[in-house]
């Protein structure tokens, strides 16, 4: 109920207070919404303006924060407006294989469950899950944010298996931009337990209270934190006629049919850019401007995460 | 292992063995669903997003009197110590499942709503014990929150006999001592008993002095649930009246 009345009320503003007051006037406005979506799209973006009252190449309200799962390594919780996303990092010992015996490896996986969207059916999962998965490992792997060598205990014997889980709370659209922000944050606040190595030859983890009381030998004493080097971030943009729509929510999602997602890292490379198909042909101009608004939204979300980084360590010290 | 300690008589975690952890409920985390809910107790936190009364999906399965409830549990890769790869229809959670389902179903009135269906999805982020109890609790917070029409609150607790004490509300370490763990839900207001499940042997006397515990931290919780939504419910007043 309080969604439709939300609806309503910008739908009044945007249509320029035409149709007057009243119930009946917001229940017309709703059901034009529901029965004309496109025509109701196409007269917000006359004006220049979206369904939720933004500027067409602004994104919605970001918000990120670190160590939320208590049992995990690492972890973090991403909004962007009413997407939710919720990272978490889970390091295991594994046996490296013998043809990279002295990297560790990242396993990525991006679940949609039911409660995120009423579209999604418990039993069949959501279409769009495993694309995001692969999205994002390719993408973790092709930045080089991690060093695989970094997740290396003892060479050839021991190293970190890094299972990074993702979760969904909420999808209103730019789920593969959150996922990925939720990535960094999640990375970002990982702490790698220290470990020793048993009599036979086991791997323990030894928490950290018994730091200095055990007579094992620690093996990591110093690499408690991941270095992230290139770290990428990523922008939606929805391609509508000829305008460029900015961190799409769901409801633009399912108007617009085309989409450009830019991947950058910290030096303003671009990492990938993917285009599936979509009826609207991008010029090499409207990539260019896809660019540049993901170079200033990365920045943004930069500072974001680093505010959020220096909030998580005063917490700590304090 | 010395789960209440025989001098002071506290727990590990420092309760007393009538003790419920602390408790959080919030309304409305999910904005996609028609009604949602955050729960914790202590550090096991649940989200329950409920979906409905809206078209059934499956036809065949439709009810022309009254609605049908359907229920899904699942719990996140790292919500325990050990993140361990679940698989969407392992047996516990399709018990935990069918449990959640029943239970809410006996409250939900569901002839007022024939033809139609109401999808509970439960999804735990962190568990510490008692996760059946925490996803009931947010169940009712997340249907109330959905103007899903209901008898009663549904609340529900745990508690369990260790070192010769009943215990309330265990954790995960109380839990997997092996001792006795009963669970109950009720009806508050209208004190009946909705849920009941017991594992381990425990004589006559000393289970009905444990369900009585567990029911007693049950009202508790109905208390809190209560006046959570008294407050959202003048938050969405004042949010109304301007």
């Amino acid at each position: 109920m309080a969604t439709s009345a939300r609806g309503g009320g910008e739908g009044e503003a945007a249509a320029g207070g035409g149709g007057g007051g009243g119930a009946a006037a917001e229940m017309e406005v709703e059901a034009y919404r529901r029965l004309f979506p496109v025509a109701y799209f196409e007269r917000h973006l006359r004006e220049s303006v979206r369904l939720d009252a933004r500027p067409l190449a602004s994104p919605r309200d970001t918000s990120v924060a670190l160590g939320l799962v208590g049992s995990a390594d690492g972890s973090a919780l991403v909004k962007f407006g009413d997407t939710t996303m919720v990272a978490a990092i889970k390091l295991e010992v594994m046996t490296p294989p013998a043809e990279s015996s002295d990297e560790g490896s990242v396993a990525v996986e991006f679940y949609m469950p039911p409660i995120c969207s009423p579209t999604v059916r418990p039993g069949r999962s959501a279409e769009v899950a495993p694309v995001i998965s692969k999205q994002l490992s390719d993408v973790i792997m092709s930045s080089g944010m991690i060093n695989l060598k970094d997740l290396c205990l003892i060479n050839g014997k021991a190293s970190w298996i890094a299972y990074l889980d993702i979760y969904c709370l909420n999808a209103d659209g730019s789920l593969f931009d959150a996922a990925l922000v939720s990535t960094v944050a999640a990375f970002t606040h990982l702490e790698i337990p220290l470990v020793s190595v048993s009599d036979d030859g086991r791997v323990v983890t030894v928490p950290g209270e018994l730091e200095g009381k055990t007579k094992l030998p620690l093996v990591n004493k110093d690499k408690r934190k991941l270095m992230l080097n290139n770290v990428p971030f990523s922008l939606t943009c929805g391609l509508h006629k000829e305008h460029i729509l900015v961190d799409p929510t769901a409801e633009e999602e399912s108007i617009i049919e085309t989409f450009v997602t830019v991947v950058l890292d910290t030096l303003g490379r671009v990492v990938s850019v993917y285009k599936p198909g979509g009826s609207v042909l991008a010029y090499t101009s409207i990539l260019k401007e896809c660019i540049t608004l993901a170079k200033r939204r990365a920045q943004q979300l930069r500072n974001i995460l680093n505010e959020s980084v220096s909030a998580m360590e005063v917490d700590k010290s304090s | 292992m010395e789960y209440v300690n025989p001098l002071t008589g506290f727990r590990i975690d420092g309760r007393r063995p009538n003790e419920l952890r602390q408790i959080k409920g919030e309304l409305g985390v999910v904005a996609n669903a028609d009604g949602s809910a955050l729960f914790e107790m202590g550090n096991t936190r649940v989200i329950v997003a409920v979906y409905g009364p809206r078209e059934v999906q499956n036809k065949s399965q439709q009810n022309n009197n009254q609605a049908l409830v359907r229920c899904e549990y699942s719990m996140a890769n790292f919500s325990t110590g050990d993140r361990t790869r679940r698989q969407k229809g392992d047996r516990r959670s399709t018990e935990i499942s069918l449990v959640i389902r029943q239970t809410m179903e006996a409250s939900i009135l569901t002839h007022l709503m024939p033809r139609s269906q109401i999808d509970i999805f439960v999804q735990v982020l962190q568990a510490d014990g008692g996760t059946r109890s925490a996803c009931i609790n947010a169940a009712t917070l997340a249907l109330a929150d959905a103007g899903i029409p209901m008898r009663d609150i549904v609340t529900s607790c745990t508690a369990g006999y260790l070192c010769s004490t009943p215990l309330l509300d265990l954790n995960y370490v109380e839990d997997s001592a092996g001792g006795p763990d009963v669970t109950v839900g009720i009806l508050s207001k209208m004190d009946k008993v909705t849920l009941l499940q017991m594992d381990a042997k425990l004589p006559m006397d000393i289970f009905e002095n444990v369900m009585q515990l567990a029911i007693e931290g049950c009202k508790a919780i109905a208390n809190y649930i209560r006046e959570v939504l008294l407050e959202n419910t003048k938050q969405l007043e004042s949010r109304r009246g301007g």
